[in-house]
């Protein structure tokens, strides 16, 4: 079954409402589920949000009729209400942000402020609450940008640090769901500052909140471009990947995605094969047993077969299967990196505990072809990646070993020995030398 | 005078004559006695004979302890004789001497009773010296010699006292004669003869009073007491016999109160009072009275064996339970009755009856009376011979006790009292923590069974208390049979859960490692890991009781079978090196006392140490301990002694290998006999690469047939063992070899080819083996990295240098608090590059090296769930264990531990066969 290794039901929980419509929708699109079981699961998400609208919409859809029920024209009428009360409410001091010269007075002092609006336009705290309220409404009615925009506004004036961090969570949300990944990146940023700065009242509130973080953050990382340094970044924060070991063992798969696909942080597989080790027994999806194969067991038939299966679960993931539109292509980039990535790494692990390699073997080992295979080796020599050479008659690649020197061995190691023992010489003298030169001065 | 010189200086024994012939020759005031038994004893100590001795004394013929306490007695004459004159430096001569002939006395009466007199003197220097103090021109007047004596008495008696404060208190209250203090030293049976002193002896008052000290002098008396008793019992009744509806609560209050005054007191029969006190429950007048009544029933019943190495008798501890039963019944029947031990009661709440309105306040501590219930029993198993029927009869009280626990925890719940009810819980999971499902089973149904013989009990209650009918009924309310749920892991997770949320930080603690010995039982490795790394026990446990620490050292016993059972040999060995790094792994596990042939332990330690011991169906087999322990220690040290020399490792676990130089220095090997032999012949035939031999000899060790799945077990063990064998064998011979085909090494090592591909693979890769595949012929081609010595000490040489740089550096670090600046990071990273594969810092790795003896344990797993502990990056199975202060055994595995920290530094380069799965 496709369906075996979604994730879906794990990160849910774990998101925004309105975060996992994106991931039906991907789910509805895959057809990995019946169409009627993601419209059910729908009009459930939206019960609890303003938007009725559209839950009406799914409603005839999943239905087939135009009947509405009842309870969605009551809650609509609801909705409506409270907006317009909420609207009034908040009026003053919406009328005053939307006044480009006035928002000029503001200053940075968030005190100052408070107390000008006060006593120039009697905006009061009742205003500046209502702002937030109106905030949180527009965003559950699907208003994301008006919602990011008052959420702003209100963290400039807001004083209260509990408020002020749930909006900075639904400015995020507003954020990613608008998909501009740039601010999203900000806004996570300045959001990880504050949860880890922050004395939470018991480290489990602190420990869900980075949970969450990671989740939300998912979004960002695989759609901005500098996001597959980032998600290592925050993921190997020791703390967070505590977090991810307690609690969120499912947030391996993104990571060793990330780290199978970048290139250039290679440092870190051998700690996120460790994490994988230790956390086998409670979660193992294809891609960290790929890893496992690999890197663990030397187990390259193993690794082969979960690669192609690890094909199938980035196609089906909801983050890592986005598809780009080329003109008539429809590409996965992200699983063409990725199978690119672990072909080398199968490559390389296998050359380096061969001699003599079977091109042919190696072929299939790769999924290639004799010649692709072939390409791909001369390729790789030609780079002097591959200390190897070409046997063409016997079909063979053969690979020079070569020993360090022992004597280079030795060198090498008691190279910076050196150096550290001159640095700890400096840090000694230097001081002391200062202390007399300040004696003598003195003196 | 030349004595007083000498008495400073020369050895002991003189020192004794010495002082005698002083107060013979200086103090006329010498009583006759005093000098006539110093004569005795200074001719004795010439002659050193016994039979010279009986001679002198005209044939009396006088045991040894007469003689010591004559001793002692004529010490004590001296020292009161030098009071009077004020010669202090005699007196500290004299104090010296009384405290050796204590160490005598009390060897031969073995037991540490301190006798009388000596107390007597200790009160009377302490006098002395306060009087002495108090006048200010005396002291002035004295001769230097004599200060300098004084002051250092004042020291020596101070510190001395401390231990005898509360004899010294009794004492005080009430002086005993010399006479008797005599024959009170004497009472133990084989000096009953002596009629003469009984007869002095039985009628006085004052000895009854020290009844409150001696445990064993009750039968000697009993006739007196039953005829006492009876009158009092007459009385009693005459009182009470009246027509029930006559009795008013006044009566039965003042008479509660007399009883209760007597506790303690001269003439008070502990078991009498008990009885006393039952009838009392019988004609209390309202419930609350006879709860208040019921309450001091228990503890009486408690108070029936004062000593703290015996045990209550079983019999009264079960009219015990049984009483705790009827004050919960008492206590669900009338809910506005509340139980605190906290405020003072008013003096009349227990006359408002059963139509009160309001709460009625009663003082008690139940769970005081359940812990203490607890620890009886727990003592009593402690007492009794395990191999006999008495151990398996007490075993079956459990249940019992069970009820109680589960009552008492459910009324605590009800009235919102939660911290005192994750108290109970921690009782209870103490008696379940340890039980396999088969134990619990039994368990259950045996208190399924139970039903008929509580029946019994209730009948011996009813015919204790004869008398009027219980003026105050009280309906059985609360179930008299305990309720457990199917699993025991059901009950625990129920009653963990109630501790984690309201325990306090032992008790959690103490839940926790519960928790983890249980899942470890129970097969569940990875879960009882994760509970212990997260919990941080590791950390503070050697801050904590001995017995936390010891349950700690049982629960990484359990904890390292477990993980031996899942095939995770280093991790089993992470968790049992420690244990057994002391050799004292009984004491640690607190099952049995091992002798030390270096120190003697004095009584006190030993019974200290008896106190702790765990009864032995908690026991964990120690046989299999050892059996686990030194078979993971083989399956890691052989590949580890047959890599070549030049990058040998350092030895992982040094007993092991102790024991393997031992075994291999014998001249003659004789067929295993002990485990130890076993793993011995089993390691000799692995390190030959002989799989098969290696594992017939180990699979012929007993003690596999306590494991349940031992044909899995077995089965992994060879599998390891047959992987080992490869190792060793590649390792070993890859010198004389330039290639070795796949299939060829299939068939010798009898692994399935894959197994062996990834293997050898593995051993590439970590170069550990220097050798590549060679893909088309499917074999292993080695390569002859020649290294001679010279090389192989330049590495030596290379990893000391990075040594001593390091602690250069950390001496810096250490000296300014600010670490070097502009340096690569040392450790994990840098040694990297040294080595392909090498270890990388964060997680094992930095902490193997920082305990440097390879304890391959996991760490830095960390969280915040469960119980809201604590989060941060450290673990690792730092398995800790109680040492006795007194022994220093603390401060020698501590140094211990940073010279390995040092040494094993260098070592890291090798680390990364830690990492093998």
């Amino acid at each position: 079954m496709a369906s075996t290794h979604d994730l879906t039901w794990k990160v849910a929980p774990h998101l925004d409402r309105h975060l996992v419509f994106p991931l039906l929708e991907f789910l509805q699109e895959r057809q990995l589920y019946n169409d009627e079981e993601i419209l059910k699961a729908k009009i459930e998400l939206l019960s609890e949000t303003n938007m009725v609208d559209y839950a009406m919409d799914i409603h005839k859809s999943l239905y087939h009729t135009d009947q509405v029920p009842q309870e969605m024209i009551d809650r609509r009428v609801e909705v409506v209400a409270r907006l317009k009360s909420l609207e009034e409410s908040a009026a003053p001091l919406i009328s005053f942000l939307q006044n480009a010269a006035l928002v000029q007075e503001l200053r940075p002092d968030k005190q100052y402020n408070i107390q000008m609006l006060n006593e120039r336009y009697q905006i009061g705290a009742d205003q500046i609450e209502a702002l937030y309220q109106y905030a949180k409404f527009q965003f559950e009615c699907g208003n994301y940008s008006g919602a990011a925009d008052y959420l702003y506004q209100y963290r400039a004036l807001c004083t209260n640090p509990e408020r002020s961090l749930s909006a900075l969570w639904g400015k995020l949300a507003a954020e990613v769901l608008m998909q501009n990944w740039d601010i999203a990146l900000e806004e996570l940023n300045r959001l990880k500052e504050i949860i880890d700065s922050k004395n939470f009242a018991s480290p489990l509130t602190q420990l869900q909140n980075r949970i969450w973080l990671m989740h939300w953050s998912l979004f960002i990382f695989f759609n901005h471009e500098n996001g597959r340094n980032g998600i290592i970044d925050l993921f190997f924060h020791d703390r967070y990947l505590n977090a991810i070991q307690t609690n969120a063992h499912h947030l391996l798969r993104y990571l060793a995605t990330a780290v199978v696909v970048n290139k250039r942080r290679r440092n870190v597989l051998k700690d996120l094969i460790k994490v994988i080790q230790q956390e086998q027994y409670c979660y193992k999806d294809p891609i960290t047993e790929f890893l496992e194969c690999l890197y663990v067991n030397y187990d390259f038939e193993g690794a082969q077969t979960k690669l192609c299966e690890c094909e199938q679960v980035i196609l089906n993931d909801p983050f890592l299967g986005k598809r780009v539109e080329e003109g008539n292509f429809v590409t996965v980039p992200l699983r063409d990196e990725f199978l690119e990535n672990a072909r080398l790494f199968i490559f390389e692990t296998y050359c380096r505990i061969h001699q003599c390699i079977d091109i042919s073997t190696l072929a299939e080992k790769m999924n290639m072809s004799y010649d692709e295979a072939e390409r791909f080796i001369v390729n790789l020599v030609r780079s002097s990646k591959l200390d190897a050479k070409i046997d063409s008659v016997s079909g063979t690649l053969v690979m020079s070993t070569n020993h360090i020197n022992v004597h280079e061995q030795i060198i090498e190691s008691l190279k910076n020995l050196n150096m550290r023992t001159y640095m700890l010489a400096k840090n000694i003298v230097e001081p002391a030398q200062a202390a007399a030169q300040a004696s003598a001065a003195a003196r | 005078m030349a004595s007083r010189f000498w008495a400073d200086t020369e050895s002991e024994e003189e020192e004794e004559e010495i002082t005698q012939s002083d107060d013979e020759g200086s103090e006329e005031s010498a009583t006759a006695p005093s000098g006539w038994v110093n004569k005795a004893k200074s001719y004795l100590k010439g002659a050193a004979s016994d039979s010279d001795d009986s001679d002198t004394q005209g044939r009396t013929v006088k045991s040894t302890r007469e003689r010591r306490n004559e001793e002692m007695l004529s010490t004590l004459e001296q020292i009161r004789n030098a009071t009077k004159i004020n010669d202090w430096v005699n007196i500290v001569d004299c104090f010296d001497k009384l405290n050796k002939q204590l160490e005598k006395v009390s060897r031969i009466n073995d037991s540490n009773k301190v006798p009388t007199t000596y107390i007597k003197a200790l009160v009377l220097l302490e006098d002395f010296l306060a009087e002495t103090f108090a006048n200010k021109e005396a002291k002035k007047k004295m001769s230097s010699s004599n200060a300098k004596a004084l002051n250092s008495m004042k020291q020596k008696l101070k510190k001395n006292n401390k231990q005898y404060e509360e004899l010294i208190t009794n004492y005080r209250a009430n002086p005993v004669d010399d006479e008797e203090s005599e024959s009170e030293d004497e009472e133990e049976p084989d000096m009953s003869d002596d009629g003469v002193d009984d007869v002095i002896e039985y009628p006085s008052d004052e000895d009854r009073e020290k009844d409150g000290e001696d445990e064993d002098d009750e039968g000697e008396r009993k006739g007196d007491w039953v005829k006492s008793q009876s009158k009092k019992d007459k009385q009693m009744d005459k009182q009470f016999m009246k027509d029930p509806s006559e009795i008013t609560w006044e009566d039965v209050d003042k008479k509660f109160k007399d009883i209760i005054a007597a506790r303690g007191k001269k003439g008070t029969g502990r078991v009498e009072q008990v009885e006393q006190l039952t009838f009392l429950t019988r004609v209390a007048k309202t419930p609350a009275q006879k709860l208040e009544i019921l309450f001091s029933v228990i503890s009486a019943q408690f108070d029936v064996n004062p000593s703290l190495l015996g045990h209550m008798p079983v019999g009264m501890w079960k009219r015990c339970v049984a009483n705790m039963l009827l004050v919960l019944d008492t206590l669900n029947q009338y809910p506005n009755i509340v139980v605190d031990d906290t405020v003072d009661m008013d003096e009349k709440e227990t006359i408002k009856g059963v139509d009160h309105k309001g709460p009625i306040r009663v003082w008690g501590n139940l769970v005081a009376f359940l812990e203490r219930l607890d620890s009886e029993f727990f003592k009593s198993l402690q007492c009794t011979d395990p191999y006999t029927k008495d151990y398996i009869e007490r075993l079956r009280d459990e249940p019992l006790f069970l009820v109680v626990a589960q009552n008492v925890q459910d009324y605590l719940e009800r009235i919102g009292d939660f911290k005192s009810a994750a108290k109970v819980a921690l009782r209870r999971i103490e008696l379940v923590y340890y039980k396999p499902q088969e134990v619990y089973d039994a368990m259950c149904k045996l208190a399924e069974q139970n039903t008929g013989e509580e029946g019994d009990l209730e009948g011996e209650v009813q015919e204790l208390s004869r008398g009027p009918p219980e003026f105050v009924k009280i309906p059985e309310i609360v179930p008299r049979k305990p309720t457990f749920p199917e699993s025991s892991r059901d009950l625990m997770d129920v009653l963990v859960s109630l501790v984690y949320k309201y325990g306090d930080e032992r008790t959690k603690a103490r839940a926790m490692l519960c928790d983890i010995y249980h899942h470890a039982i129970f097969d569940e490795y990875p879960v009882a890991r994760d509970l212990l790394l997260m919990s941080h026990l590791q950390d503070g446990i050697q801050l904590m009781d001995i017995a936390s620490q010891i349950l700690f050292n049982r629960a990484m016993a359990q904890l390292g079978l477990c993980a031996f059972r899942a095939g995770l040999i280093n991790e089993a060995h992470g968790c049992l090196t420690e244990l057994y790094q002391s050799g004292r792994v009984k004491e640690l596990l607190a099952q049995g006392v091992s002798q030390s042939r270096y120190h003697e332990k004095t009584p006190e330690q030993e019974k200290l140490e008896r106190r702790r011991q765990m009864p032995y169906h908690m026991h964990i087999n120690l046989e299999l301990l050892e059996a686990t322990h030194l078979i993971c220690a083989m399956l890691i040290e052989v590949p580890g002694m047959a890599s070549p020399a030049y990058d040998r490792r350092k030895p992982v676990n040094k007993t092991f290998r102790r024991l393997l130089e031992i075994s291999e220095r014998q001249a003659f090997v004789g067929p295993p006999e002990n485990v130890r032999d076993h793993v011995m012949a089993a390691t000799r035939a692995l390190t030959r690469g002989d799989y098969q031999k290696c594992f017939d000899t180990i699979a012929k060790l007993d003690t596999w047939k306590l494991l349940r799945n031992k044909d899995q077990v077995l089965d992994m063990l060879k599998t390891k063992i047959k992987e080992e064998a490869l190792r060793t064998y590649l390792l070993t011979y890859s010198t004389c070899y330039e290639s070795l085909s796949l299939d060829q090494l299939t068939s010798m090592f009898d692994l399935p080819e894959g197994r062996l591909h990834s293997l050898v693979s593995k051993m590439i890769m970590l170069e550990e083996l220097h050798a590549s595949w060679d893909q088309p012929t499917r074999c292993v081609v080695f390569h002859n990295v020649e290294q001679t010595r010279l090389h192989g000490l330049l590495f030596q040489m290379a990893d000391k240098l990075s040594v001593l740089v390091e602690s250069n550096e950390r001496a810096y670090e250490a000296s300014t608090g600010g670490t070097l600046e502009g340096l690569p990071r040392r450790r994990g990273e840098n040694q990297e590059t040294g080595v392909g594969g090498g270890p990388q810092g964060r997680w094992q790795e930095n902490f193997v090296a920082s305990q440097g003896r390879g304890r391959f344990g996991y760490s830095g797993r960390v969280s915040g769930t469960g119980g809201g502990y604590q989060k941060g990056t450290r673990g690792g199975f730092g398995s800790s264990r109680y040492q006795d202060a007194a022994q220093g055994g603390r401060v020698g595995g501590r140094t211990g531990s940073r010279g390995g920290q040092v040494d094993g530094a260098p070592r890291m380069v090798n680390l990364n066969r830690g990492i093998r799965a």
